[in-house]
């Protein structure tokens, strides 16, 4: 079996050596099929991660006009710690607040001159459990919290956050929707190619099937090649699609999603980078398989 | 060695390719197979190599009954065949050594018996000194004597041709015909189609005639003597 394997190996490497032309057509569409998935996964992954950060950043204040004693203050921050949706309640001082607004204000510092701390109010930060980071957890915190008369003023993003989950629901079913058509479209383009290329060796094919080659036999080499062409197609990919993540995506992306706090920008994770050369291997041979029924035959059904 | 019983093909409605043939050829003869285009030579011999299916009738090839033979058990059918056209069919991107080591290679040959079978068999048609050109290098006849090569060097039961001769020079036609002498003389039953009525002259065996899809006739040479 060995020897069988290391044959159809060599007769596969030959058939590619013996038609480059047919098998740099067949590399580059795979090549260029999963580029642009790559460029699209690339772009999905990176807003992807900045929607959750701003997740991460989900939070309640609840602001305290008259603050109590550091004694009660605990008291109330381990009573609403026990909350389950609650992850951390920080206590911010009149002082805490007042200095990080001097600092927001950065070169405009001078405005609050002649201020003191007073003019703000103290609050307790109240960080949600990374489970409970969604619309209906927020809206229960907040009910138990208005129920109580110490807290009056809350402030929270409900309506940002039912606008940021409809926009991670729409990036995951247009991301898988698109992502699922580009994988179609590139195993539609790459079968079609093989089958070209199969088209030009098509009396070949039916001389093997005329001197008593079985199906697989015949198949075989021609399904490597399909692979091994796919493996290289995906290889290209990668190679091209970081060449256009630094030339261009970092840059584009970078500058757009600048504005909205995120400021690096990342290529493919390995496991993906592994999966886009897989995959590639896979389209190519299941190109190679649907283009190859239609030319082994052996004679009429 | 070859038996039809009341053998059809229909392709189209009412078009009959063979109609009613019946035909033995027994192991070790040598059979011509003729008559004038469209008579159905062609279609006898792709219904013998299971290329196409009789649409009633039955065939039996060494005693197997291929009428309905499925296409996994095609290719062990024709390892028992050696089969020639008059196109050649060779595969091009493959040298001459290549091409004869093909069937003996799809059998699951050891590589030193492919290789001692081939150099024999290439020998044999005097094509020893070319194994390592490919076909479009070779002359018509040369190219031929590569087909003759691979189709006997599994010793195939039957040798099925068509046309094998029809684009050939008449001297390379006796070449071609000499190699097929000399398989029927070490036992290959041979079922030839052809119209060229000068090489039956010269070779006279027996000749199975079709007109129209009908067997038309079926003769033993005049001069048995020439035969042999």
């Amino acid at each position: 079996m060995i020897v069988r394997t290391g044959y159809f190996l060599r007769r596969a490497l030959r058939n590619m050596r013996q038609s480059p032309v047919l098998s740099l057509a067949s590399i580059g569409t795979v090549a260029v099929a999963l580029a642009l998935l790559a460029f699209f996964a690339i772009a999905v992954l990176n807003v992807q991660q900045l929607t959750a950060s701003w997740g991460e950043n989900l939070a309640i204040v609840a602001y305290l006009d008259d603050v109590p004693d550091k004694k009660v203050i605990n008291s109330w921050a381990k009573e609403i710690e026990s909350y389950p949706e609650v992850a951390s309640v920080n206590y911010v001082s009149r002082k805490e607040a007042f200095e990080r607004f001097r600092k927001r204000l950065g070169e405009d510092a001078d405005l609050v001159e002649g201020l003191g701390p007073e003019v703000l109010p103290a609050s307790l930060e109240i960080a949600l459990a990374d489970d409970w980071r969604n619309e209906s957890a927020l809206t229960a915190v907040v009910d138990r919290l208005r129920k109580d008369n110490r807290f009056d003023d809350l402030q929270y993003g409900q309506g940002w956050l039912e606008k940021l989950e409809a926009f991670l629901l729409l990036l995951r079913v247009s991301g898988s929707a698109l992502g699922g058509f580009l994988v179609f479209a590139a195993l539609v383009i790459v079968a079609n190619t093989i089958k070209l290329t199969l088209y030009a060796r098509q009396d070949e094919l039916e001389a093997m099937t005329m001197v008593g080659g079985t199906s697989l036999f015949i198949k075989l080499p021609y399904l490597i090649e399909g692979a091994l062409q796919g493996l290289l197609g995906g290889l290209a990919a990668l190679g091209l699609s970081f060449l256009a993540f630094q030339v261009i995506l970092q840059k584009s992306l970078g500058n757009l999603l600048l504005i909205t706090g995120i400021d690096t920008i990342h290529f493919l994770p390995l496991i993906w980078q592994g999966l886009l050369i897989i995959g590639g291997g896979l389209i190519g041979l299941l190109g190679s398989l649907f283009a190859l029924r239609k030319f082994v035959r052996f004679g009429a059904p | 060695m070859i038996q039809l019983f009341n053998v059809c093909k229909v392709y189209q409605r009412d078009q009959y390719a063979l109609r009613d043939v019946t035909l033995k050829v027994e192991k070790g003869e040598f059979v011509y197979l003729t008559g004038p285009s469209g008579a159905g030579k062609s279609t006898l011999l792709k219904l013998l190599y299971c290329a196409e299916r009789p649409s009633r009738g039955q065939i039996l090839v060494n005693g197997r009954n291929i009428t309905r033979f499925g296409s996994a058990r095609i290719p062990y059918l024709r390892r028992n065949l050696g089969i020639i056209f008059q196109d050649f069919k060779l595969l091009h991107r493959r040298t001459i050594y290549e091409n004869v080591a093909f069937p003996l290679e799809v059998q699951g040959r050891k590589r030193f018996e492919i290789s001692k079978k081939v150099y024999q068999t290439l020998k044999n048609v005097g094509l020893e000194h070319r194994l390592k050109h490919y076909p479009l290098q070779l002359s018509g006849g040369e190219q031929q004597r590569v087909a003759v090569a691979r189709a006997l060097v599994v010793d195939p039961l039957i040798l099925l041709a068509d046309e094998p001769t029809g684009n050939l020079d008449p001297e390379v036609t006796m070449d071609i015909m000499g190699l097929f002498k000399s398989a029927n003389a070490r036992g290959t039953t041979i079922l030839m189609a052809t119209h060229d009525r000068s090489l039956m002259r010269e070779f006279p065996r027996r000749t199975v005639s079709l007109h129209a899809g009908s067997l038309a006739m079926d003769d033993l040479p005049l001069f048995r003597g020439a035969a042999e």
